[in-house]
């Protein structure tokens, strides 16, 4: 018989390491051509961290995106950077692009404040052009600013910028103190069809509901949370690497099983877009947390359908089945 | 509105994604470039007497074999310092290095890895967690347990006994590799000048230099290491695998040296999740309200620490899960086995943690008969609530994270939201 349940999970995950320092660093440059150049030790590992300097650079400097160009991956020549892991880089990472160009924006406005005959206060830049806020008809190219920065005035038009969250140590007897700056949460509800006869475990939907402060780009956001909904669908119920006395049992794919598009079920998701005041335009991280609820909602909603409780992962038939007979045997008493 | 800031733009990469111009760690070549195979010890646990390559340096096309003796300082890690980048004497789970070889190519490096000889002498080996923190346990290291954690918030008895019910669980997690789409990659060049070029596949790119570095005893400014475009990492890259091998290789032949991971030595040499084991126990009012909570973490460390330490101290800090709770105890243990070594992977310590307090506080839920949705509305923490290390809260946004959720799918609480 197919059985049906719901099962939910809540989540809390910090940005960042534990209590240690770890920093990111950037540079940043307007070139005479009206482009900018942005230098960042934080490495894209293809979950598309690069972008999201790349918007927040974009905004910052008032360049358009696609005039960016953002430089990684070489440890002599880019500003160091603690590294794209531990959720860090959009809230970290991205907080050290945004003061470098706030640094390079600032010498910008000099220079432009001097060329319209105005104030540096009252200017702001967006699209490629430095305009003045309460008149924007008047207004000057970035491109010939950053050029009249280089080559009139001997004052190119760049900056650098660091960032690092305050933390403190864990007392070594209460485990109390501040390891973290910042938190996001998350909350998923897990819809699934248990079958009775086969201890298998269909998926039908998950809703996922995430906090990551200000999304600086949704759609990636999005592709964050589909990502981690997958993963979290294999530790729930296939993935489990066997090492039987120090020896792994089933190294290939062919036996470690990870879900693929076929596993994975329509996901309804949304952002709770609450802007952390220490964030970059608001914005937290994602990376982690889109995993952290799918397996125990899973976990969960199997209990709902069924009445067992999984209390080893994976949540294999086999564990499933042995379960159900354990329950048939306690009513029959 | 932002031009930029809240817009769906495409990666700044996508055209090169999509049409497969993308430049990953096996893209990377140079002339004159040799293969390296790497020679595991395919043994748990022994001690390591000889390491006989001779056989393999007979074998034409062979150009250079580096082992431990070879390391300058034989020895790493981010917390505790102990990890060899090869096996010295002794030989601690089936994936540690024994030795390198660089050859023509990738047939002829695997013929003569497969020729290097080991001789060793077995050593009683421990792959349980709990059997390994017993004081008669085979020792792995000097102390099974390199590190042990508490976090002590209110008065624990005190809770408990004001509980209606108390319910305690076990739970357990299991090994999982990271299954990053691209295995690493890395090709190393040490030019005529002593300055040494690593391109590698991983997350942090300056702690592999720093690594490096300290193991080869060289300056940070002879070291310059490249990262390439990267296929996926969730952790499986954020710490030096087999670099110093491939750069010693290149020191030792003055050529450059490559080296590719197989699918099977990704799932056998690399890091994976921690196993967990968990023990729950939460006291709880007929109302709703969580009067105390305690939790027991053993973790499985495998080999060597690597990031061990600091997984459980991720996984201890939200151990007791987002809920308002005035009384916990967690206490948390990291102790060596002789299995893979658990390393960093998206969640570090918190996914383990993470499915034990859900479960668990769904079980919480059903004992006193409140819906799983509405207990939760009423126990998660809100800005100004304070964590059982001592955190106070700011900008928690739970409490309208489980509204939306309960709207979205239709999950609907008497009583609203149940505060």
């Amino acid at each position: 018989m197919k059985k049906r349940g719901r099962g939910m999970a809540c989540m809390y995950y910090p940005l960042g390491f534990t209590s240690y320092p770890n920093p990111s660093a950037a540079f940043a440059k307007y070139n005479p051509d009206g482009s900018a150049t942005v230098l960042t030790g934080a490495q894209d590992i293809g979950q598309g961290s690069g972008t999201v300097l790349a918007q927040i650079a974009a905004d910052t400097l008032g360049i358009p995106y696609d005039r960016i160009s953002l430089i990684y991956g070489d440890t002599q020549a880019v500003p160091m950077d603690a590294g794209s892991v531990a959720s860090r880089v959009t809230y970290i990472a991205g907080n050290a692009v945004k003061k470098a160009c706030e640094q390079a924006k600032s010498i910008l406005l000099d220079v432009a404040a001097d060329m319209l005959g105005v104030l540096p206060h009252g200017l702001d830049v967006a699209d490629g052009w430095v305009y003045l806020k309460d008149f924007p008809e008047k207004r000057v190219a970035i491109a010939d600013v950053a050029k009249t920065a280089e080559v009139g005035r001997g004052r190119p038009a760049q900056g650098h910028g660091t960032y690092n969250p305050a933390t403190t140590l864990l007392d070594k007897e209460t485990g109390h103190g501040k390891p973290y700056e910042a938190f996001v949460y998350a909350a998923q509800v897990a819809e699934v069809e248990v079958d009775t006869e086969t201890g298998e475990v269909e998926v039908l939907k998950i809703y996922a509901v995430h906090d990551c402060g200000k999304a600086i780009n949704p759609m990636m956001v999005e592709g964050q949370i589909e990502g981690g909904i997958a993963m979290g669908i294999g530790y729930g119920l296939t993935e489990n690497l066997v090492i039987e006395k120090g020896h792994v049992l089933n190294p290939q794919l062919a036996n470690y099983i990870v879900p693929t598009a076929l596993d994975v079920p329509p996901i309804e998701s949304a952002i709770v877009e609450i802007p952390e005041p220490k964030g970059p335009f608001g914005a937290k991280g994602i990376g982690e947390p889109s995993l952290l609820p799918t397996a125990p909602a899973i976990l969960n909603a199997i209990y709902d359908a069924v009445g067992v409780r999984i209390r080893d992962l994976p949540a294999t038939p086999e564990k499933i089945l042995a379960e159900l007979e354990k329950l048939e045997k306690e009513k029959a008493k | 509105m932002s031009p930029v800031i809240g817009q769906r733009l495409p990666r700044h990469d996508a055209v090169l994604q999509v049409t497969g111009r993308s430049l990953y760690g096996e893209d990377i070549k140079m002339p004159g470039m040799l293969y390296c195979k790497v020679r595991r010890a395919g043994i748990p646990h022994a001690r390591l007497i000889e390491v006989d390559t001779s056989a393999a340096e007979a074998i034409p096309g062979v150009m250079g074999v580096v082992t431990a003796k070879d390391v300058p300082f034989n020895a790493f890690g981010f917390t505790h310092l102990d990890q060899p980048v090869m096996a010295q004497d002794k030989i601690r789970y089936e994936g540690d290095a024994i030795a390198g070889v660089a050859a023509t190519s990738l047939e002829v490096a695997d013929q003569a890895a497969k020729a290097i000889k080991i001789k060793y002498e077995e050593l009683p080996a421990v792959f349980d967690p709990l059997e390994a923190m017993k004081p008669d346990a085979p020792k792995v290291h000097k102390d099974n347990i390199p590190t042990h954690f508490t976090v002590v918030h209110g008065d624990i008895e005190k809770g408990f006994a004001e509980a209606d019910k108390i319910i305690e669980e076990r739970y357990t997690t299991q090994f999982v590799e990271h299954v990053h789409i691209e295995p690493h990659a890395q090709l190393a060049y040490y030019d005529p000048t002593g300055r040494l070029t690593v391109w590698t596949t991983v997350q942090r790119p300056f702690l592999v230099a720093s690594d490096l570095g300290k193991v080869l005893k060289m300056p940070l400014s002879k070291i310059r290491v490249l990262t390439p475009c990267i296929g996926g990492g969730f952790g499986g890259k954020n710490e030096m695998t087999t670099e110093a091998i491939v750069a010693l290789l290149s020191m030792k032949t003055g050529r450059p040296v490559k080296l590719v991971f197989t699918r099977e030595e990704e799932f056998t040499a690399t890091t994976v999740r921690h196993p967990y084991v968990m023990f729950y126990k939460t006291g709880v009012k007929m109302d709703g309200t969580i009067t105390a909570r305690e939790v027991k973490i053993i973790s499985d460390a495998g080999a060597y620490v690597s990031w061990g330490e600091s997984t459980l101290t991720k996984a201890l800090v939200h151990a007791a899960g987002p809920y308002r709770i005035p009384n916990v105890r967690i206490e948390a243990y990291l102790v060596y086995t002789n299995n893979n070594i658990g390393g960093a992977m998206r969640g570090f310590g918190v996914p383990q943690a993470g499915y034990a307090y859900e479960c668990h506080t769904d079980s919480v839920a059903r004992a006193i008969g409140m819906d799983p949705m509405e207990f939760r509305m009423k126990n998660c923490v809100v800005s100004g609530d304070t964590l059982p290390t001592g955190q106070t809260l700011q900008n928690a946004t739970l409490d309208e994270i489980l509204k939306k959720l309960s709207s979205m799918s239709g999950w609907k609480v008497a009583g609203g939201d149940g505060r």
